[in-house]
């Protein structure tokens, strides 16, 4: 029993490891209506950002993660300006193949000015603590608490700022949006500044417990999916909630099935909720 | 023969597997507006099963081509089951993590895959009686197959078969209305796309004498819409022409990269890889059409049909 | 015209006197240079490592240069990306072998590259030199076209089994990803543990996790005494950040691949990597081929793949020296008249040149072992080389 809550709680772990590029993978796609595979290299430039700032400038965690939201932001809303939003005509789908591209041009910037070193955080390590005899890292409910935090300034940038509303409404209904004169240029930039910020600082929360290297966000990036499409493309509640399901699955999956196929976990998630319900945990409709 | 000479012949039947997956991908990207992101993991179902029909079987190549094709379509039925009544974005997620399982099962499944050690010793046909010439006579080979599989494929898009397909493409709700069984559509058409794909994998396979789980890495199926891509979204010649061009540009680069002075090894592999990461984006930007723009045939006159 | 002619020609000679005399041996060696090449991981997996052994290659060939070259020719090195896939390998394989023509590739590391790089390599008479683990490819029909530094896994677990034991420790947990070596590996070691008194538990785990807290809850449910964490460098980090976390107080043993300089860095904090222990081949004690490799590729701790393609590259230009011919036969034919067999002990290609210029039998001793191969390609023994983690620094405990 103790093993089955240990792996639960470790799930929990790994699941608020995910939330946020889940986050940020969904809230782009429900303004921007296409599925911004870069968010492998977001992730990864925010792991970089964070490194950089804080192994050369020396700047603790906080402002690190600050760091690594604005430079996966920016690079996420320069890319979305140049490259992207020139090719929405063509369709969703060209552009999510444009994404795909970027995550490798990205990848090699990176391994072009950096190498393929791993990099590591100035930040130490604390042991877990033990409780009613399981184990918790103080560490992780950090992460956690920061990605609560990180959560809930979104939901309340969504619910009570005047661009934050007009963001849901670009979200929910594009043209009853531009009828209330809304410019949607202006929101979506904002949700890719914002989304792919996310991506950033899930991705130096993700440096912290791997390292820093061009493929960090890369090896991540299946189950951020996974999380986004359990949860319902495009609902943000959703994206946490598939999050945690992954992460849990992935954990207790290793109880049951060889550890090796934990990669598959999320594959498998997809494809039983894609069957019995298509809209995910909290989405809208599928099809 | 040596050489230069050499170099060429195995790079003109590496190109016509690349060729074959980019006619499968051009299929249904171009003839269905879907998309297949796990290319890969279906390049891998075909050189698996012929690979290890012909070398844990016993069975005659032949066989091995044959299961590949027949193993790649009931994979691509399995994989749009699920999907075909969603949006196209779900079935790119889907078969993203598909590719990925595939390596996963290739990798630890060692009593049928063997593993990481991957497959060696897989036969190639007459390899010992054509000696020295087997790789010309292969890439002569691989380069007819390709030319089959891309007039069948015309043929099919001339069909009424194709105008289905394309209006399917075009305005799934209006090809409803039309009468248009689309699901079954989409599943068939992604089930021979998939077939195709196996093929690739089986000559691969076949030719290389070698397949492995590494092989089988998300990076090809970059490599492959931008074949498809650059040669023009619904021309099954451009998919080919695209093939033969990103070969031609992953190798060319080598000795372009070569050219700069004073960058490490590992920064000219960078630059070689972010070409091509570079080349599909602007390729999708300054030329959507690619270089043989698709052009529909009217559809035939009720008239010279009856 | 015939006036202008003979004064161009003059003025080029001119110059091309001056600039020999102005020129270091490098360029008076003389003729078509000898074209050796790397085959290494520069993107992908095993991205940490390629780059690495790409700059130590290179490193030895200009030492090589300067010192005049092999058979007054000078030694020009290709490296090319495996992009540790396969399908890439073989087609920088292809290029290497049919455009530059080189004489042998070098430093292979990914299995599966190695294994599908291998053919080409023996079909067209290329030399092959390795640093994969897996044990099949050896057993490859190769001809004589491939050698390996790195140690089968039969050689190098029996060794490490008998290390463990030496510690003390009885109940050992192995925790390796899926390569190649994997089943052999978790095999041999539960044989070599069992037979000194010892057992041991296992998992093969994912190695692209961002945490493997489940993983080490299972090994340390086993309640071992010691783990043998057999992965790679990427994977490793999470796994001993995690262990740290658990506050698992047992002893901890990897490969020194692994478990290398960089790693400790990237981990940064003393506590958690203290006390590990690592393993890598090596020469006997008394070789000094580890300390020249520290020189030629400035680093303070080499890692076990540095030292390996340092070893093969002047392994394959002594060979070369010795057959008075650069091509991939004449090395397959004599690189074991300089890799073994008594003579001079040499370390390094310039002095092993010159020795064989002078008709000296040499006996090369390397970085990764004293490099003697049988008729498979695999080395027929070598010491083990075992440090531990001290305040962040590899330190040296035996030679062994």
């Amino acid at each position: 029993m103790d093993t089955v809550l240990q792996a639960a709680l470790n799930g929990l772990v790994s699941g608020t490891i995910l939330a946020l590029p889940a986050i940020g993978f969904t809230a782009m796609f429900a303004v921007l209506r296409y599925p911004n595979f870069a968010v492998a290299a977001f992730a990864t430039l925010g792991a970089y950002g964070g490194w950089m700032a804080n192994a050369w400038l020396g700047w603790p965690v906080v402002a690190a993660l600050v760091a690594a939201f604005a430079l996966a932001g920016l690079v996420g809303a320069c890319i979305e300006r140049v490259a992207l939003e020139p090719l929405r005509p063509a369709g969703p789908l060209t552009v999510a193949i444009a994404a795909i591209a970027l995550n490798v041009v990205i990848e090699n910037i990176l391994r072009f000015s950096f190498g393929n070193d791993l990099r590591g955080y100035d930040l130490p390590l604390a042991r877990d603590v033990h409780f009613a005899g399981l184990r918790i890292a103080p560490q992780q409910i950090e992460n956690l608490a920061l990605a609560l935090a990180v959560m809930a300034a979104l939901f309340g940038f969504l619910a009570f700022t005047r661009i934050g509303k007009a963001m849901r409404a670009t979200a929910d209904n594009p043209d009853l949006a531009r009828l209330k004169g809304i410019e949607p240029r202006r929101v979506e930039l904002l949700a890719v500044l914002v989304g792919a910020g996310l991506c950033g600082v899930g991705g130096m929360l993700l440096g912290l417990d791997t390292s820093v290297d061009p493929l960090t966000g890369f090896r991540v990036v299946l189950s951020v999916f996974a999380a986004a499409v359990v949860g319902g493309l495009g609902s943000i509640p959703g994206a946490v909630a598939g999050a945690l399901v992954i992460g849990l699955a992935e954990e207790l999956a290793t109880l049951a099935v060889a550890p090796t196929y934990k990669s598959a976990v999320g594959f498998v998630a997809i494809l039983l909720v894609l069957t019995l319900r298509p809209r995910g945990l909290l989405g809208e409709r599928a099809y | 023969m040596s050489g230069w000479a050499n170099y060429i012949v195995f790079i003109i039947a590496t190109g016509g597997f690349y060729a074959l997956l980019a006619l499968s991908l051009n299929l249904i990207w171009g003839g269905a507006g879907m998309v297949n992101l796990g290319l890969a993991g279906f390049f891998a179902l075909g050189a698996y099963a012929s690979a290890l029909l012909t070398v844990s079987a016993g069975a005659p190549i032949v066989a091995g081509f044959v299961g590949a094709l027949v193993v790649g379509a009931v994979g691509g039925y399995v994989v749009t089951m699920s999907t075909t009544r969603l949006r196209g974005d779900y079935l790119a997620i889907v078969t993203l993590g598909f590719a990925e399982t595939i390596r996963l099962i290739a990798n630890n499944e060692i009593w049928l895959t063997r593993g990481s050690d991957g497959i060696s010793g897989i036969p190639g046909p007459f390899r010992a009686a054509l000696g020295g010439w087997f790789n010309a006579a292969y890439a002569a080979g691989t380069v007819a197959l390709v030319v089959l599989v891309w007039f069948l494929l015309r043929r099919l898009d001339l069909s009424p078969y194709g105008r289905a397909l394309r209006a399917v493409r075009e305005d799934q709700q209006v090809a409803q209305v039309a009468g248009k069984r689309i699901l079954r559509f989409k599943i068939e058409a992604f089930a021979i796309s998939a077939a195709i794909a196996a093929l690739a994998g089986a000559l691969y396979g076949h030719f290389n004498s070698y397949v492995a789980p590494d092989v089988f890495q998300p990076l090809i199926t970059i490599y492959i819409f931008l074949a498809v891509a650059a040669g023009g979204v619904g021309r099954a010649a451009g998919a080919v022409l695209g093939a033969y061009l990103v070969i031609f540009f992953l190798e060319a680069t080598r000795f372009a990269a070569a050219a700069i002075p004073d960058l490490s090894p590992v920064q000219h592999a960078a630059i070689r890889e972010m070409l091509v990461g570079l080349a599909l984006v602007l390729v999708l930007r300054w030329r959507p059409q690619g270089l043989l723009p698709e052009h529909i045939p009217p559809a035939p006159r009720p008239a010279s049909t009856s | 015209m015939t006036a202008r002619f003979s004064r161009l020609t003059r003025r080029t000679a001119l110059a091309a006197g001056a600039m020999t005399l102005a020129m270091p041996a490098v360029v008076r060696a003389q003729g078509e240079p000898i074209r050796l090449a790397t085959l290494t991981p520069l993107t992908g997996a095993g991205g940490p490592y390629g780059p690495v052994m790409a700059k130590a290659a290179a490193a030895v060939v200009e030492e090589v240069n300067k010192a005049g070259g092999v058979l007054g020719r000078r030694v020009q090195l290709v490296s090319e990306d495996d992009q540790t896939n396969p399908e890439a390998g073989v087609r920088a394989a292809r290029k290497l072998i049919d455009v530059d023509k080189v004489a042998a590739i070098m430093g292979t590391w990914a299995s599966s590259v190695t294994t599908a790089v291998a053919p080409l390599c023996w079909e067209s008479k290329t030399m092959l030199c390795t640093v994969s683990g897996a044990d099949s490819i050896t057993q490859l029909p190769h001809q004589g076209y491939l050698i390996r530094t790195q140690p089968n896994s039969t050689l190098q677990v029996r060794r490490l089994g008998e290390y463990i034991l030496s510690l003390g420790a009885r109940r050992v947990f192995q925790m390796i990803p899926q390569t190649p070596f994997t089943q052999s590996s978790i095999t041999l070691l539960e044989a070599a543990l069992k037979k000194g008194g010892g057992d041991q538990g296992s998992l093969i785990y994912d190695d692209k996790k961002p945490t493997y807290r489940s993983e080490v809850d299972q090994a340390l449910r086993y309640n071992p005494d010691l783990i043998f964490a057999a992965g790679y460098t990427p994977d490793t980090v999470v796994l001993l950040k995690d262990l740290f976390r658990a506050g698992f107080k047992g002893k901890i043993i990897g490969f020194a691949y692994s478990i290398n300089q960089k790693l400790i860095d990237q981990i940064g904090q003393a506590d958690v990597v203290e006390g590990v222990y690592t393993f890598a081949p090596s020469p006997a004690a008394d070789a000094t081929a580890y300390e020249r490799v520290k020189k030629v590729v400035g680093t303070d701790s080499p890692d076990p793949y540095t030292c390996q393609v340092y070893d093969h590259v002047n392994l394959v230009l002594m060979a070369i020296a010795a057959a008075k011919e650069a091509s991939g036969t004449a090395i397959r034919d004599t690189v074991r008249k300089v890799s073994q067999g008594g003579g001079k002990t040499i370390d390094n290609a310039v002095d092993g040149i010159k020795a064989i210029t002078a008709g000296e039998k040499v006996d090369y001793v390397g970085a990764s072992g004293p490099c003697d191969f049988d008729e498979k390609g695999d080395i027929i023994d070598c010491k083990f080389r075992y440090e531990q983690v001290k305040a962040n620094k590899l330190t040296l405990l035996k030679i062994a």
